[in-house]
């Protein structure tokens, strides 16, 4: 201190004084991580029943605090990306095309069955890249229709193809991740095999043509879609997410979503520990109660997804003998915007 | 010469504004344009030759250009004749006009698109109004095409068009139509060799800032027509939010700032030239 009052200020007494305003500023910090403290970072739309279900429920059992922060999956892979090597969240729970960047990136720490045993009782197709990341909950596309304008549900995806029904249908857009189906939809409607059209899209493309005249529009924003569905200037939205048709549809709006005879397909919710998290335990804890029975079969209904544990039986509303079907993540990621390219081309006004 | 050579010290009142924007404008702009001669790491043009020799970019361009254009003309329609009127009414007339152009500028855009297309649908207003007068056989919709889109982005951006227009027409000196007048010229006349002439630096500017603006807007189109019709402005906020292709969108992004700035600046002459003429 004395060097200070002097005025002669040398290199290691500025670097005594500064560790200590650091030492008192981390204090706090300190003292709190006492009590256990986990952050998870997961969607903004996730943020009611995670704070309503998952964590009190979490926090009871394993005494510690859960703070989750919601907002998008590519916000998300920045923090990550930003924070490598001093990571603060420790699970992060994402979109699937997402996690395929972050597991890119090397931001993830794989997940185990000796680290998370109810990987065992998932079914198959729910984890990915040798188990970097799992799906807890899988919200299902189906076809979104209005009670008032059609007569019956929609008993096939073909429906949409069906003249009668001119600039009534609306598509997402194929760079929102629930528009990718209706490529994958035209080709089984072609006549392909799920992993076929998947691989090669050209005869999806061609179907897809074919729906042009039946095209209200494309949407890139969800709630304006809907909008025009209630309102009934569109018959019907496909694919649609179960996760927010059905809460459409449970908050009064005259809509329903139907699962086609083709089948339905999974929409992926991913959880992944990031690498070098801190509460590394705690965290793989975490991931382990969202891959577990109890949990997912209270997530499921306010969710209106499908569990991803074999326990859990399907939602009420989706036959037990609909096909599910899952999509191929990985290859999505290889040719997404060489899709979008000839999209843009064909399915242009 | 030496008049232009002496330093004002009035210019340094905009200093403020200079350094704002270099610092959240000029800055970015040149690490956008920096990034957009980028290929591999290496100072290339091979994007822009890339975008320049795929049929598709040049849809965009003409989707770009031909919607800015249409609005334009529209707003021009309807705005010269509204800030004749703005520039002759007095009084409460005067300020209830202002009022009703200058109110919905505090209207978000998003909720206009909104409004629009609750208009353009098939059961809207328009529609309505259009086969009560006999002149369509059945509805239709504008909702999703292009005269849709003109008719919802003009509206957004009239007022932009009947302001400068408005205060040029205001300073025009009301003897000179008199004086027209005495000397026998009709209305139409008078409005043809005097108002207008006199006005045009008001129109020059109006058409600039319309024109720009809806060059590059966003929001309209993707409310209004949807993902099957792109712009510029559209497919750069895709490259970047959703395709992480940040070399397409700074190339589109700089394609789209050329044009606009070429259309701005030659307005910027045209009308010193105009103004300069009267």
């Amino acid at each position: 201190m004395d060097m200070l009052l002097n005025g002669r200020l040398s290199r290691r007494s500025l670097l005594r004084a500064g560790t200590a305003a650091a030492a008192m500023v981390a204090m706090p910090a300190v003292l709190r991580a006492q009590t256990k403290e986990l952050v998870v970072g997961g969607a903004a739309g996730h943020k009611p029943w995670v704070e309503q279900v998952v964590i009190p429920a979490f926090e009871k059992k394993y005494n510690c605090k859960v703070i989750f922060e919601g907002t998008r999956s590519l916000v998300n892979l920045e923090k990550m990306q930003k924070n490598k090597g001093s990571q603060y969240m420790s699970v992060v729970q994402m979109d699937d095309p997402v996690m395929i960047l972050a597991v890119q990136e090397g931001l993830l720490d794989p997940l185990t069955p000796a680290k998370a045993p109810n990987l065992a009782d998932l079914v198959p197709g729910s984890t990915h890249m040798d188990g970097m990341w799992a799906n807890y909950l899988q919200p299902w596309l189906g076809v979104a229709y209005g009670k008032s304008t059609m007569k019956a549900p929609p008993a096939s995806w073909a429906e949409m193809f069906d003249a009668k029904y001119k600039g009534r249908i609306i598509i997402p857009s194929l760079q929102n991740t629930e528009g990718l189906p209706a490529l994958f939809v035209a080709g089984l409607l072609a006549g392909g095999s799920m992993e076929a059209v998947q691989k090669d899209t050209d005869a999806g493309f061609k179907k897809l043509a074919a729906l042009k005249p039946n095209l209200l529009t494309i949407y890139t924003q969800q709630p304006q879609a809907y909008n025009l569905l209630e309102q009934g200037e569109a018959y019907m939205i496909g694919p649609a997410m179960s996760s927010y048709a059905l809460e459409r549809k449970a908050a009064g709006a005259p809509i329903d979503l139907a699962a086609p005879k083709e089948g339905v397909f999974a929409m992926p919710s991913g959880i992944a520990v990031i690498k070098g998290a801190p509460q590394a335990e705690l965290a793989f804890a975490y991931v382990n109660e969202m891959l577990g029975a109890d949990f997912q079969s209270k997530l499921a209904g306010p969710t209106f997804s499908l569990a991803t544990n074999k326990a859990v039986p399907k939602p009420e509303g989706l036959g037990a003998d609909v096909k599910i079907h899952q999509i191929d993540w990985a290859n999505v990621a290889k040719q997404r915007n060489d899709w979008i390219k000839r999209w843009d081309r064909e399915m242009a006004i | 010469m030496s008049k232009a050579g002496r330093f004002d010290p009035v210019l340094l009142l905009a200093v403020p504004a200079v350094l704002y924007l270099a610092l959240v404008y000029g800055i970015p702009l040149l690490v956008l344009l920096g990034r957009s001669m980028l290929a591999g790491g290496a100072p290339s043009l091979a994007p822009f030759i890339g975008f320049f020799s795929d049929g598709f970019s040049w849809i965009v361009i003409g989707n770009t250009i031909r919607i800015a254009v249409l609005v334009t003309l529209l707003c021009l329609v309807i705005g010269y004749p509204t800030a004749l009127a703005l520039a002759r009414a007095k009084g409460l007339a005067q300020a209830l006009i202002l009022v009703a152009i200058i109110l919905p500028l505090s209207v978000g855009v998003v909720v206009k698109a909104f409004a629009w297309q609750i208009v353009l649908r098939r059961d809207g207003v328009v529609s309505q109004i259009m086969t009560g007068i006999g002149l369509w056989d059945e509805p239709q919709r504008l909702l999703f095409t292009e005269a849709g889109l003109v008719i919802g982005a003009a509206n957004v951006f009239v007022p932009f068009m009947i302001l400068p227009i408005y205060s040029v027409l205001k300073l025009i000196d009301p003897r000179l139509g008199e004086a027209a007048a005495t000397l026998g010229a009709s209305p139409v006349y008078r409005f043809f060799k005097v108002a207008l002439p006199l006005s045009l630096p008001g129109i020059v500017t109006g058409i600039a800032f319309v024109f720009s603006m809806a060059a590059s807007m966003y929001v309209i189109p993707n409310l209004l027509i949807g993902d099957r019709f792109q712009t510029l402005a559209t497919m750069t906020g895709r490259s970047f939010l959703f395709m992480r292709n940040e070399q397409l969108g700074s190339t589109t992004a700089v394609v789209l700032l050329v044009l606009t700035v070429a259309v701005v600046v030659a307005s910027a002459a045209l009308s010193k030239r105009l103004g300069g003429a009267s």
